[in-house]
């Protein structure tokens, strides 16, 4: 399994990356920490003309806190981001869910900005940046824009980025004051998600939901955000009848797809059952 | 072709290479170093486990070309003047060693837990090789194997 | 028979946990597995069908060949023209097939044609450039439809797709039946799987032009077999193919079919006058094999009230794809298991080897073995729930006793030792039985669901290669057997060859300490080169490293051979010393007098009289240390339908397993796994410890994860180690080991087999565990793998997995 013929770029600045992206929109293809499109290349299902590499690019991988915000580099590692005291401390919803994602070597290697802009169905990250109402800062040739999150994933291996633009940072809230988890099913530990689902929430007096967002992976073409169950709970007492309640709507809206790990019917299952259970594993 | 320079196992290298070569290749058939194997094609098994720059990675899922700077160690780094390292030690001592072919990658991802995690629980271990696979052991003496490694190396540390 | 007291001088080694330090090349990353060997190689690739079943048309392989660095393209049609087809062993229909693709492909992934350029990239490249005109044909992928009336064939001359059919019956079935109280039966089906050796499938072909004869590098399982092969295809006779198996990276019999790939390699190896190096691809291994043939398995017991089994009647139907070699075989195997660790009377089994659009099969861990008990203690342990007996005591009635031993089942399988109630008692202890039952009870009251399994199971050894002469003509092999050559060196050192070959069982290991302990010495002085070359290695057509054969015929050979060269140097040391032969023993590394021990001759001494200073040799005594043996296993019956033994040693096992079912999201987890387990006498503990585990984890894969998915079209969808799932270190339990040690008669150690019980006997554990875990809903399992899907629709609606 060898990769096709490319020819390779390494450029030293985002202006030199995206100005070659532009003038190479068709042939071209971004590579960060290379853990999804290596394999790719080696089972020749794409066949790039060029590849650009964005490891040699500096000031890429940080996170760092800016006035209640936390910006994360697209080329951070999920290493570095299930490592990172500042992340476990003000938004553990991320380290928690760079822990369960692939391998420790795949960790190493894999970063944020690469999952989220290949966009799988099953990654487990579109759901915590889902969950976590991320805004995301695209660089292109006529210069930066920031999209939300909501309007990121348009499908399977889809986004809202323009051929010649390249996902720099990420940007999460501080959780201060707030309950959150990330549960993921699989077959084994180092699958994708059958289903994963984040939850973030602010819990008020006598457990009420004061505020509810959740992210669900695994399901639908792309990752989503259940409204339905997010409205349920929302005001409601978090008690298990509740919550179950709420969960049974996990799917409603989107179209569950199934393949040889899961079937369509069996993931809507497990979405509805997770929704429960990463909730309870919030409170 | 990118002229590529590393450094594997302290010595340093300078080729010529196609972009599209794998690591495992250039480290296989370019440095020749054949202790790091290939089992699979899509980055599953961690038979081609190498350190970059200090930590494990899988060298079947990463260019050559990506690699240019690096610091590099395979397996062949592990023995240090003709004395094999303690992880080598424990692997014979606990019979961790079957057809040999997933060893050196499996001793790779042990080390880069005992460099950061030198008292791991049982449970630890097996999530640090969750990234190898092995086909004849059943992963019990390995991970028997990489408990031992943590006291020979605790020991060596005292002493 | 050697008796086993006159083996040993020493024990010091036998039987201890030694080191394996005789494969420390393997912590250093110093093995040599064949893509290691560095010999200025050319490189081959394969361009594959897409199509499950197709008409093959015109091959263009103009662009290939004009891409820089190709070599040679040679289609499937072109091999064929140069080779004799592939031989069958045990079906009756006729059913030719070449080593590549002609006429037409029958299996997705069915080499159609072979690329050979100076690098592996260019090789792939140009296996993009070739271009093949298929024709589809209708497709058969299971059973059933393969054996309908009409079905599209997967080979014409046979008239069906059905290549083997026949039923045997030993003793009194009807009778049985008509006696019975209770007939419990069910249909299950087992899916296709692999053990996926690490190390993919490697092999270098060179051709030596000056006198038009073959080398070849090869990481194969069975040599001795390949080799015969090979030449039959090439049409070569036995002298122009030097073979070489160098360090191999797992086996368990995926690696015994190898070989038509190796006469396509030396076809064009000879074509383009290069040592052509061929690494398959893991995509290769999982899509075009080979596979474990998935069966669908109709099983009847005939019991008595109080338990008793009466009779077992099977009807198998094993879907053995595309590759005429294997076919029928995993029919046939299992009458070393039919009746388990019973002493059942009487037995009907109906065997049909159906081709299909599948990948070939091979003799995968335990061949057919695992599905046999694993329907067998299905069938036990759902006997038991509905006679209202325990598990376990419906297995303790049913036993073949102690002292029934050595006991032959009614095909004429002879089981010669084992203590099989004691197997069970230990197992029970261990897993803590009664508690477990107890605590099921509590933890179900609070919502949680766990249960615990049983399996008792057989794991023979040493099979007799004639066994597939049930169903056809006169056997080409029959028995089994190993050759070996010990030699002590000039320097008093000992070195070891064997015909067979080491697929990480650490055989120099084991060798070593059997051969110190024979000559007094210590193992570090014990050299086993692994490398089979079968220039200088002795070897049958029986050789390799299949059926759990090692610690019988391997190690007798290599046993009859030390004891040719300790009897020399014996009568050499006693010339030296001027002591009668009689009263002279082996101390040290030494011969000496057994009246004045002081009076030593070293070896080094004796070996510098035996290789240089030969004038001081006794007389009529030849010069040089070197002995060969060959060893074979006395009790092969001549194999025939009515009576025979298909396996000659027989270890034995329970398995108990505790697991939790998840019932919301039908997710299956270990609390408890128990294997008591019974191979004779221990050559090396670590390494029998190291066998039971890691065997039994492929049986965890095969319970749990493993599955070749295919298609209505045969295509199939789990080429990658994403699709297809092998266990990991993490959501494995922790395997309690418990031993006994029945020693087996008939072999020269009392050493039984170890290789494959793991992998036998663990999968009806898991799947009772789960049966019983589930009793609460009524669910049943019938069908491998138990998936979370599977689990949770059989809770919800099906009550079946």
């Amino acid at each position: 399994m060898i990769p096709p013929k490319f020819e390779y770029l390494a450029p030293t600045s985002l202006a030199e990356a995206t100005a070659f992206l532009a003038a190479h929109p068709e042939e071209a293809k971004v590579v960060a920490g290379g853990q999804s499109l290596v394999p790719v290349l080696k089972l020749r299902l794409a066949r790039p003309g060029y590849l650009v590499d964005l490891g040699r690019i500096s000031g890429l991988s940080y996170i760092r806190e800016e006035a209640g915000t936390i910006a994360i580099g697209a080329l951070t590692t999920y290493a570095e981001i299930k490592e990172s005291a500042l992340l476990r401390e003000k938004c553990p919803l991320l380290p928690q869910t760079a822990a369960v994602i692939a391998d420790v070597q795949v960790r190493n290697r894999g970063t944020i900005g690469g999952s989220l802009s290949h966009a799988d169905p099953s990654a487990d990250m579109p759901a915590p940046i889902l969950a976590l109402g991320a805004e995301l800062k695209a660089v292109g040739p006529k210069g930066e824009r920031r999209i939300a999150v909501e309007n990121f994933f348009h499908g399977m291996f889809a986004t809202a980025l323009a051929p010649d633009e390249i996902l720099t940072e990420i940007r999460v809230p501080v959780l201060t004051g707030q309950r959150s988890a990330y549960l993921k099913a699989a077959r084994r530990a180092t699958d994708f998600a059958l289903v994963g689902v984040a939850v973030r929430m602010r819990v008020g007096k006598n457990e009420t939901c004061d505020e509810i967002a959740i992210g669900v992976t695994g399901v639908a073409d792309k990752a989503y955000r259940p409204a339905a169950v997010e409205r349920a709970l929302a005001g409601k007492r978090l008690e298990p009848k509740a919550i179950e309640q709420a969960a049974a709507a996990a799917v409603q809206g989107v179209e569950p797809l199934g393949n040889i790990h899961g079937s369509a019917e069996y993931r809507a299952n497990l979405a509805r059952l997770y929704v429960a259970r990463a909730i309870a594993a919030a409170k | 072709m990118h002229k590529i320079k590393v450094k594997i196992n302290g010595t340093d290298y300078e080729n010529e290479v196609e972009p599209r070569l794998l690591l495992v290749h250039y480290l296989r058939d370019k440095a020749h170093l054949t202790g790091t194997h290939v089992g699979c094609d899509t980055g599953n098994c961690g038979a081609c486990t190498v350190f970059l720059n200090g930590k494990p990675v899988k060298s079947c899922n990463m260019l050559a070309v990506q690699a240019d700077g690096a610091d590099l160690m395979t397996v062949e780094g592990l023995a240090r003047g003709g004395a094999l390292h303690p992880v080598q030690e424990a692997f014979l001592d606990k019979f961790a060693v079957q057809c040999g072919y997933c060893t050196p990658g499996m001793m790779l991802s042990a080390l880069a837990l005992l460099k950061s995690n030198p008292k791991p629980s049982e449970a630890e271990i097996r999530e640090a090789i969750e990234g190898n696979i092995c086909m004849c052991t059943g992963y019990q003496q390995i991970v028997d194997a990489i408990a031992h490694a943590a006291d020979l190396m605790g020991q060596s540390r005292s002493a | 028979m050697l008796n086993f007291d006159e083996i040993f001088v020493t024990r010091n080694w036998f039987g201890k946990p030694v080191r394996r330090d005789a494969d420390t090349r393997f912590v250093k990353g110093e093995g040599s597995y064949v893509d290691d060997l560095n010999m200025d190689c050319v490189y081959a690739g394969f361009v594959r069908s897409p199509h499950a079943h197709a008409r093959l048309g015109k091959i263009d392989t103009s662009k290939a060949e004009a891409l820089k660095g190709v070599l040679a393209v040679m289609t499937g049609p072109e091999v064929a023209a140069l080779t004799k087809p592939v031989g069958a062993r045990a079906i009756t229909r006729p059913a030719r097939q070449h080593v590549m693709a002609t006429g037409k492909v029958r299996y997705v992934g069915e080499p159609v044609a072979v690329v050979v350029a100076e690098d592996r990239y260019t090789v792939e490249d140009a296996l993009d450039l070739v271009e093949v005109e298929y024709e589809p044909l209708p497709v058969v992928v299971e059973v059933e439809e393969a054996m309908k009336a009409g079905a599209p064939l997967v080979f014409e001359e046979a008239e069906t797709n059905v290549l083997l059919h026949d039923t045997l019956t030993h003793g009194d079935i009807d009778g049985a039946f008509r006696q019975a109280d209770l007939v419990v039966k069910e249909q299950f089906r087992i899916q296709r799987f692999s053990s996926t050796p690490l190390e993919n499938w490697a092999i270098i072909a060179k051709h030596e032009k000056g006198t038009d004869s073959f080398v070849v590098w090869a990481n194969c399982q069975q040599p001795g077999r390949s080799i015969v092969n090979v030449c039959g295809c090439l049409g070569i006779p036995a002298n122009k193919l030097r073979f070489i198996v160098p360090d191999s990276g797992g086996g368990f019999g995926i690696k015994l079919a190898l070989w038509p790939y190796i006469v396509s390699q030396c076809v064009v190896a000879r074509k383009v006058d290069k040592p052509v190096k061929w690494i398959q691809t893991r995509r290769e291994h999982l899509l075009a094999g080979t596979h474990t043939p998935d069966c669908v398995v109709d099983l009847e017991l005939a019991l008595k009230r109080d338990g008793k089994v009466l009779g077992l009647k099977i009807r198998d139907r094993q879907n053995d794809g595309s590759f005429v070699h294997t076919a029928g075989i995993y029919n046939l195997i299992k009458f070393a298991t039919m009746v388990g660790c019973y002493d059942i009377k009487a037995t009907q089994a109906e065997l049909m080897s159906i081709v299909s659009n599948k990948a070939p099969t091979v003799q995968n861990r335990g061949v057919g073995k695992p599905a046999m008990i694993f329907t067998l203690e299905r069938l036990m342990h759902r006997a038991a729930v509905q006679l209202g007996l325990d598990p376990a005591e419906i297995r303790f009635r049913n036993f073949v006793q102690p002292e029934q031993m050595p006991h032959t089942t009614p095909s004429g399988e002879i089981y010669e030792s084992g203590n099989y109630p004691e197997t069970l008692r230990k197992a029970l202890a261990q897993i803590g039985y009664d508690g477990v039952k107890k605590e099921q009870e509590s933890l179900r009251k609070q919502g949680k669901y766990i249960g615990v399994g049983l399996s008792a199971s057989i794991e023979p050894g040493t099979s007799n290669l004639g066994y597939y002469y049930t169903s056809r003509g006169t056997p080409e092999y029959m028995g089994n057997a190993e050759g070996a050559i010990v030699s002590m060196d000039y320097d008093g050192n000992v070195n070891v060859l064997l015909g067979s070959v080491d697929e990480g069982q650490g055989h120099a290991t084991s060798v070593a300490q059997v051969v110190a302990d024979m000559l007094a010495f210590t193992p570090e002085r014990v050299t086993m080169n692994t490398h089979m070359d079968s220039l200088v290695s002795p070897f049958l057509g029986h050789s390799g490293c299949y059926a759990n054969r090692f610690n019988d015929v391997d190690m007798g050979a290599v046993i009859m051979a030390t004891k040719k060269v300790r009897d020399k140097v014996l009568k050499i040391g006693a010339h030296m010393l001027g002591v009668p032969e009689g009263e002279v023993r082996l101390k040290d590394g030494a011969v000496c007098s057994a009246a004045e021990a002081k009076k030593s001759a070293p070896f080094k001494d004796i070996a510098t009289v035996a290789y240089k200073q030969i004038l001081l040799l006794p007389k009529g005594v030849e010069p040089g240390l070197k002995e060969v043996a060959y060893y074979k296993n006395e009790i092969a019956k001549m194999p025939g339908k009515e009576d025979f033994n298909v396996q000659m040693t027989h270890s034995n096992s329970v398995h108990a397993a505790v697991v939790e079912v998840d019932v919301e999201s039908g997710m299956v987890s270990f609390r408890k796994y128990v294997i008591a387990h019974d191979c004779g006498r221990h050559i090396n503990p670590g390494i029998v410890d190291g066998m039971a585990i890691g065997s039994t984890v492929h049986g965890v894969g095969t319970v749990l994860l493993e599955e070749f998915i295919y298609d209505e079209n045969g295509q199939i969808l789990t080429t990658s180690f994403v699709d297809y799932m092998k266990p990991l270190a993490v959501g494995l339990p922790r395997f309690e080991l418990t031993h006994l040690e029945s020693p087996c008669p008939t072999s020269l150690l009392g050493t039984k087999a170890v290789g494959e019980g793991g992998a036998i006997g663990s999968l009806a554990a898991i799947a009772n565990a789960v049966e019983d875990a589930l009793a609460p809903f009524g669910v049943k399992v019938t069908s491998l793998p138990i998936t979370p899907e599977k689990v949770m629709r059989a809770i919800r609606e099906t009550k079946v997995i």
